[in-house]
């Protein structure tokens, strides 16, 4: 049963990702729904769930995405496992704490991808960097807190976690 | 209480999985993308579905509010007028390198008939799923015969190359996006050079020699040296000229000629000059693909 959750989550995050979330980019900056997935995903089933799932949602992703494969292999199942820890490892997930891990990876990634471009110098690379890689870092850091806050004005999100 | 569900050993084996992989992608990078090459088409094939119904349901969203929100005769007009006018430039670019082409093979008196492209029409059916990369991904993939490195257009012009398939899906990089780069040649002063896209999401022109005469308004088309797209093909108009003290080569902003933000539908370039046996005439591509 959650297998089936987890595939049909992973095959309606493309189109939404690909086809929705344009419509409401920022600065033509949208969020990335799967890495904020797999971290939740880490968070509330533990690391192995995380790693799975990420892992899945990354090579799905990188299907259609211009981008390396290996670098979305690696942040998404990464993000799900670092999840996964910090949900056992640390007593209280605040909304604040889940943002800015979220932020950190997702710079950690985009800087990564900026480096590994071909054809730019260094001022475009800083360029790509404060109009892209910044952005979405806060994009995604902020979209991952204000869930996580909105799970816990509704849920228990502790027991949750324990459960 | 945190989690208690997942046992060290768990938490042990997701570690030695990570690194594991890490390992495998680093170590064995060809061999992990072939393993998973089998799986792509598959995969492609079963998310398509999900793909092409949100797809199909935002363009009709998309249609049924631009009805709304303005006239249907003035929107209906307007199209047709803007597809025409997109004819029309294609057309004119095309005959202005024809004209070119045909002067100084004349003067050759060495004329020689070429076989025209042969094309497949493909629907986009998103954007890239990061923010990264400008691409666009197509609802035609290896099944229909598209190929990496392939050149997409439209009747106006060039819109990018194919980077990646999967059995019914493709991804084309831009021709706006810095990873790209197509051999242009300026149509004027038959200088050529490298056209890659740029930050701002527009194009420009590197490796111009510094003796070229080229000049703000200048029509900059593809050379057909390399890459999947046949020669004169529309990539831009040049806006800013970039010319430093001391420099080797001289650089040049361009206005793309196609606008990638808006494009609904192109063409994917199967096969280019000289390659194909079938004539599919040049601006009549429109109406003759293959299905």
């Amino acid at each position: 049963m959650k297998f089936l959750f987890y595939l049909m989550f992973v095959l309606l995050l493309v189109p939404l990702q690909t086809t929705v979330l344009p419509h409401v980019s920022v600065w033509n900056i949208k969020p990335d729904v799967g890495l904020v997935a797999a971290a939740f995903i880490g968070l509330f089933a533990g690391e192995m769930e995380g790693l799975l799932v990420g892992l899945a949602i990354g090579w799905v992703l990188s299907l259609f995405s211009a981008g390396e494969f290996w670098l979305s292999l690696l942040t998404y199942g990464g993000v799900g496992l670092l999840a996964g820890f910090l949900g056992r490892q640390v007593s209280q997930v605040t909304s604040i704490s889940l943002g800015v891990g979220l932020l950190l990876v997702s710079s950690v990634s985009g800087l990564l991808a900026v480096a590994n471009f071909k054809n730019l110098d260094m001022p475009q690379m800083w360029g790509m960097v404060e109009s892209i890689v910044l952005p979405q870092a806060c994009f995604d850091g902020a979209v991952g807190a204000g869930l996580y806050w909105l799970l816990s004005q509704r849920f228990d999100v502790t027991r949750l976690r324990a459960e | 209480m945190v989690n208690s569900r997942s046992s060290s050993g768990a938490r042990r084996l997701a570690l030695a999985c990570f690194a594991l992989l890490v390992a495998a992608l680093f170590l064995l990078p060809g061999q992990i993308q072939g393993l998973l090459q089998y799986l792509d088409g598959p995969v492609g094939h079963v998310v398509r579905v999900p793909l092409e119904a949100i797809a199909s349901i935002d363009v009709g969203i998309s249609d049924r509010w631009q009805q709304y929100v303005s006239l249907q005769g003035v929107r209906e007009e307007n199209q047709q007028l803007r597809k025409d006018l997109e004819w029309l430039r294609g057309q004119n670019s095309q005959l202005r390198e024809l004209a070119v082409a045909t002067e100084r093979l004349t003067a050759l008196l060495q004329f020689k008939e070429q076989a025209l492209p042969t094309m497949v029409a493909a629907q986009v059916i998103g954007r890239d799923a990061t923010n990264r990369y400008r691409s666009i991904i197509l609802n035609k993939g290896e099944s229909d015969g598209i190929k990496p490195d392939m050149g997409v257009i439209t009747p106006a012009g060039v819109v990018g190359r194919v980077v990646k398939t999967t059995g019914a899906s493709s991804v084309v990089l831009l021709i706006t996006d810095p990873n790209n780069a197509i051999a242009g040649l300026i149509q004027r002063t038959r200088d050529e050079g490298i056209v890659e896209g740029t930050q701002q999401g527009l194009a420009q022109m590197k490796y111009i020699p510094l003796l070229s005469t080229l000049r703000d308004g200048d029509r900059v088309v593809t050379s057909g040296l390399v890459g999947g797209f046949p020669r004169g093909l529309a990539l831009g108009t040049i806006t800013h000229i970039d010319k430093q003290e001391g420099a080797l080569f001289q650089s040049a902003e361009l206005m793309p000629e196609v606008d990638v933000s808006r494009v609904e539908e192109v063409l994917v370039i199967q096969a280019s000059y000289g390659q194909s046996t079938k004539a599919v005439g040049g601006m009549d591509l429109p109406g003759k693909p293959s299905p």
